[in-house]
């Protein structure tokens, strides 16, 4: 459908399993109304690990609760997300009633929250979490408690001690990942992550990271990474979408996001990252700071920032397929060279 | 190490901690041994970044250099005094402890609970002008608390100078941390990791604004971090040292440049393949031989990283190795391998591990 | 952050007002800061200004009025006349002819004054007992927490009726901490628990980090976080106090031979066939009706001023800062899921 490869244009022939269409998350407050998703477009294809990197109010979370229909009240998510199952029916997820929406979580798209490490009953022992879920969903729990040990297994965890053990006695690593078989128990399609190695070591971090894509192309999930941390993400995920003010900014594979990036505010978030290897002089802050979602500037959201900015970023710029692999929105991606990529990512 | 004066220096110092166990009189109560036996050495307009992992002591290291942590044993100097001695009375230190508490200051690491809540931010500013500076009256509070508002990029200060915490943002709130540091002129901060809270891109001007005004205040920083890159940009950029911490040792340490480029004990290898770089690698296994930390109530025996060595033969099971230095004198890490001639070459590995030179 | 306006940190530092403020201009400000800018937000809440202007009815009745009202005789008037009959006894009188509004007055500045002894009291022990507990944890901890349970589990009623017997006491500062007298130990424990977890703060940690001496720290970082908590509890003291003594007084256990009180009206009102009758009803209704209303004023006293200890109401009621944007979604900080 040539409507579909407009709005999406880094979707080549492969089917998507989500299509997000003027997905709109605003919340009313007294001092206006604060918008935190703004119009996004978004397919996510079957199979593939898609990351999501934006800072703190970017407004990442938000498109996280959203494609479970979760956004917290007063919040008011508008558009559609349609999801297409694997026998071929397209459901809208923000139309489904109370019950469907029920089955629907965690039976096709599952999540694991930020700061999910509080998220267990500290009363209950792992397996009986396992199994409140399985029987809550209706699940047999004699295969589900075998999926679950498998799951664990996978995730390099011994599953007897961890489902007899009760939360506080696993380290913050284990109840990730003890997390993530939760979410996996009832063998969903999608899997989507809201900053789930933020509180973690740094080799948990990577570990965890190695073991996502082992799991993906062991259960043939779809993964949806959202982060704050980019240079974590690249290390999975095969598309990358960058969210600046509560819309996508610039949408490729990884590779190109890391070799040329074709947005300014993707070359200074890589500039303004810390890591070994560029040099020390050139890692540069952003200047200024993100708009506040009451009072998002007129046309690109980003020209207050951009060293690229003319008169011309006042008109909203559009979103649009500018290589054959990556998305863009600015009016001045072609001089994009003139941002200079500090991090000279070897060949 | 440079010729400036050492600020402070801990000698052979132990941190343990005793778990509480609880009503029953006969389990034993487990000690934490949180540090072991380190030696560290700050010096004036030093930087010093201390990285390690959840369990390492790093923390508990850190506290224990700025006096808020009273050591199990070893001590802690400040210029030559010890602190711990100097606190006791009737002991008539050189150095009274008043003199020494002002000049080991910190800056948390959680934004949302490094200011007191129901404080202004002018509030929590003038605390330490009330305390350390007597002679300044009201007025001249106020100014001096404008100006370094002002100057790390707080404007308009009189603004801010109202807000209460919860009406700045974390880079905002760590910034009043360190000014509230600052302006009782220390002579070492602790920075625990004091910008791990914050946005990626807000980290490095915030690491900038420390490095900047170490310079005109003469103070020394020991930064802790669990992230390798953000100590490389802080220690490196001041031609610091960097020291790595493992479940309570201080394995390796040196300076920043020199251990990142040539990092000699293999846990600092394995940290530099878990720090995320922007290249572009092939997938690779984790290089340990087990994810998970062991529990620091019972680190393994000999050398503690034994267990997740690559490297590890039976004889790094058996006993731990001292700290030396390779060809930088400076540059010491705890590893038989460094030692060419060492017994660790001749002995068995440890399953999954391989010996290689 | 280069601009030519910014002073070199070694200015920076040393800066020195150029110009000083008057005397009076200081004043001001502190005024205006400690106690305007708290007043306005708790007189912005409606149920704190409803219990402020019962409070202050009562302690205008009791100062004022017991000068306006006359003081409560026998035979001043016929007996048990009914109320909302004549301007001289609007609420009528009792059995023995005296004047229920008078008797009404002229017992609440005993009843204030028991209410503030018993308030103060348990909140004064429950606060230094808690907070120190709490702070200095350890051996210390351990001690003052045994003798705070013993307190706690000695039944309170059967103590208090028995040191009321013993001690028959008449001034009601002694009766007011007398009816409360084990009541702060529920109380200490509570405030020690909720110092526990404030005292691992890293502003705290902080605060120690600058030399601040213990009582600095507890003054500064502990109390006021603890305030509303400690507030609440005053009140409830203070309602305790009023249907214990009420409660007392109606079983005789404290002496009344010439003591006007509510619970001594109630007792003699019910004895006089209060509950039976519709002679005497005024008379049993009228404590009854004050001493709801007390306790209706103190509760929604102690709800309204809760708000002037949440910094961000506070923040919001300044009038000094110029951008007030925190109605409880702030303009979006690292932490906040967005």
């Amino acid at each position: 459908m040539s409507n579909q490869e407009a709005l999406d244009p880094t979707a080549s022939s492969t089917d998507p399993i989500l299509e997000i269409r003027n997905l709109n998350v605003q919340f009313e407050m007294d001092r206006g109304t604060s918008r935190v998703i703004d119009d996004v477009d978004l397919d996510i294809h079957r199979g593939e690990i898609i990351g999501i990197v934006g800072e703190s109010g970017s407004g990442k979370s938000m498109l996280a609760s959203s494609l479970l229909d979760a956004v917290v009240e007063p919040g008011v998510t508008t558009g559609e997300i349609i999801y297409r199952s694997p026998d071929g029916e397209s459901i809208d997820v923000l139309d489904l009633s109370e019950e469907a929406l029920r089955k629907f979580r965690w039976e096709q798209i599952s999540m694991v929250f930020q700061g999910a490490l509080s998220s267990f009953n500290p009363t209950m022992a792992m397996r009986e979490h396992f199994e409140e879920t399985l029987e809550a969903h209706g699940y047999p729990v004699g295969s589900g408690m075998e999926r679950a040990a498998n799951l664990l297994s996978d995730l390099y965890l011994d599953p007897d001690r961890v489902l007899d053990s009760y939360p506080h006695e696993l380290s913050g690593g284990m109840k990730q990942r003890a997390l993530i078989a939760l979410a996996l128990v009832l063998e969903p399609e999608v899997l989507v992550m809201d900053e789930p190695t933020a509180a973690l070591d740094l080799l948990m971090q990577r570990s965890i990271v190695s073991l996502l894509a082992d799991i993906r192309d062991k259960y043939d999930l779809t993964m949806v990474f959202i982060t704050h941390d980019l240079p974590l993400v690249t290390k999975l995920a095969d598309r990358i979408g960058v969210l600046y003010a509560f819309e996508f900014v610039e949408l490729a594979d990884t590779e190109s996001i890391l070799r040329e990036p074709a947005h300014p505010y993707t070359r200074a978030l890589l500039n303004a990252t810390p890591n070994l290897d560029a040099p020390l002089e050139e890692m540069r802050p952003i200047e200024g700071s993100a708009p506040d979602p009451v009072n998002v500037p007129e046309g690109c959201s980003y020209h207050e920032r951009c060293p690229l900015a003319t008169d011309i970023c006042r008109d909203q710029p559009i979103f649009e397929q500018v290589t054959d692999t990556q998305a863009v929105a600015c009016h001045h991606w072609e001089d994009i060279d003139e941002i200079p990529l500090t991090t000279e990512v070897d060949q | 190490m440079s010729t400036h004066e050492t600020v402070v220096s801990l000698s052979g110092v132990d941190v343990h901690f005793d778990t509480e166990s609880g009503i029953n009189p006969f389990t034993d109560s487990e000690t934490v041994r949180a540090v072991d036996d380190v030696d560290l050495e700050i010096d004036e307009k030093d930087v010093i970044a201390i990285v390690g992992e959840s369990g390492s002591g790093k923390t508990t290291l850190g506290k224990t250099a700025v006096g808020l942590q009273k050591p199990t044993s070893g001590t802690v100097s400040y210029r030559g005094q010890d602190v711990w001695k100097a606190r006791k009375r009737f002991s008539n230190p050189e150095i009274p402890f008043s003199e020494i508490r002002r000049s080991l200051q910190i800056i948390h690491q959680d934004p949302e609970s490094s200011l007191n809540p129901h404080k202004s931010v002018r509030s929590s500013l003038e605390q330490p002008l009330k305390k350390w500076q007597k002679g300044l009256g009201p007025e001249d509070r106020e100014a001096r608390i404008l100006a370094m508002l002002q100057k790390v990029g707080m404007s308009p200060p009189h603004d801010y100078a109202e807000r209460y915490p919860h009406q700045l943002s974390g880079g905002e709130t760590q910034r009043v941390a360190l000014i509230r540091a600052l302006l009782m002129n220390p002579d070492l901060i602790l920075a625990d990791e004091a910008v791990s809270a914050l946005d990626v891109s807000l980290r490095v001007e915030m690491m900038d604004l420390m490095l900047d005004l170490q310079d005109s205040f003469n103070t020394s920083y020991l930064f802790i971090s669990h992230d390798l890159s953000n100590a490389r940009y802080v220690a490196e950029h001041a031609d610091g040292y960097l020291g790595v911490m493992y479940l309570g040792e201080l394995v390796e340490f040196g300076p920043a440049k020199e251990v990142l480029k040539n990092p000699q004990h293999p846990y600092t290898k394995v940290l530099r393949w878990a720090t995320p770089s922007l290249e572009i690698t092939d997938e690779t296994e984790p290089p340990v031989r087990k994810i998970d930390i062991p529990d620091p109530v019972n680190p393994p025996s000999g050398c503690r990283f034994h267990t997740r060595c690559p490297y590890a033969t039976g004889h790094c099971r058996e006993s731990a190795p001292e700290s030396r230095s390779a060809d930088v004198p400076e540059h010491r890490t705890a590893c038989y391998r460094i030692d060419e001639h060492s017994d660790y070459w001749d002995a068995e590995p440890l399953e999954g591990a391989h010996v290689d030179r | 952050m280069d601009s030519v306006d910014i002073l070199e940190s070694s200015e920076a530092i040393e800066t020195v007002a150029e110009e000083t403020l008057s005397r009076r201009e200081r004043w001001v400000l502190t005024i205006e800061r400690g106690v305007l800018a708290p007043a306005r937000i708790v007189w912005a809440d409606l149920r704190a200004r409803v219990g402020i202007i019962i409070l202050s009815l009562f302690v205008a009745m009791g100062v004022i009025g017991t000068r306006i009202v006359d003081e409560p005789r026998t035979n001043q008037g016929e007996r048990l006349e009914p109320a909302f009959q004549s301007f001289a006894h609007p609420l009528g009188t009792d059995s023995v002819g005296r004047d229920v509004l008078g008797q009404i007055v002229h017992a609440t500045p005993n009843m204030l004054l028991m209410i503030l002894a018993g308030g103060v009291f348990t909140t004064v022990m429950a606060t230094a007992v808690g907070t120190t507990s709490g702070y200095l944890g350890g051996s210390t901890d351990r001690a003052i927490m045994s003798v705070t349970d013993i307190a706690m589990t000695i039944p309170g009623l059967p103590l208090v009726v028995i040191l009321a017997a013993a001690l028959t006491p008449t001034n009601p500062l002694v009766i007011g901490v007398i009816l409360t007298i084990n009541a702060w130990a529920g109380l200490a424990r509570a405030i020690r628990s909720q110092v526990l977890t404030i005292r691992r703060s890293s502003y705290v940690e902080a605060s120690k980090a600058m030399g601040m001496s213990t009582m600095s720290v507890v003054r500064r970082d502990i109390l006021p976080n603890i305030m509303p908590y400690v507030l609440i509890n005053f009140v409830t003291a203070a309602r305790n106090v009023i249907f214990a003594s009420v409660g007392l007084y109606f079983i005789g256990v404290l002496p009344y031979d010439n003591i006007v009180n509510w619970g001594v009206m109630i007792d003699l009102a019910y004895q006089g066939g209060g509950l039976q009758s519709m002679e005497a009803a005024h008379w049993l209704f009228a404590p009854l009706i004050t001493i709801t209303l007390l306790s209706f004023g103190l509760i929604m006293f102690a709800q309204g001023t809760d708000r002037m200890f949440n910094p961000r109401v506070r923040a919001r009621h300044s009038t000094t800062t110029k951008t007030s944007d925190d109605d409880g979604a702030p303009s979006a900080s690292p932490g906040d899921n967005v």
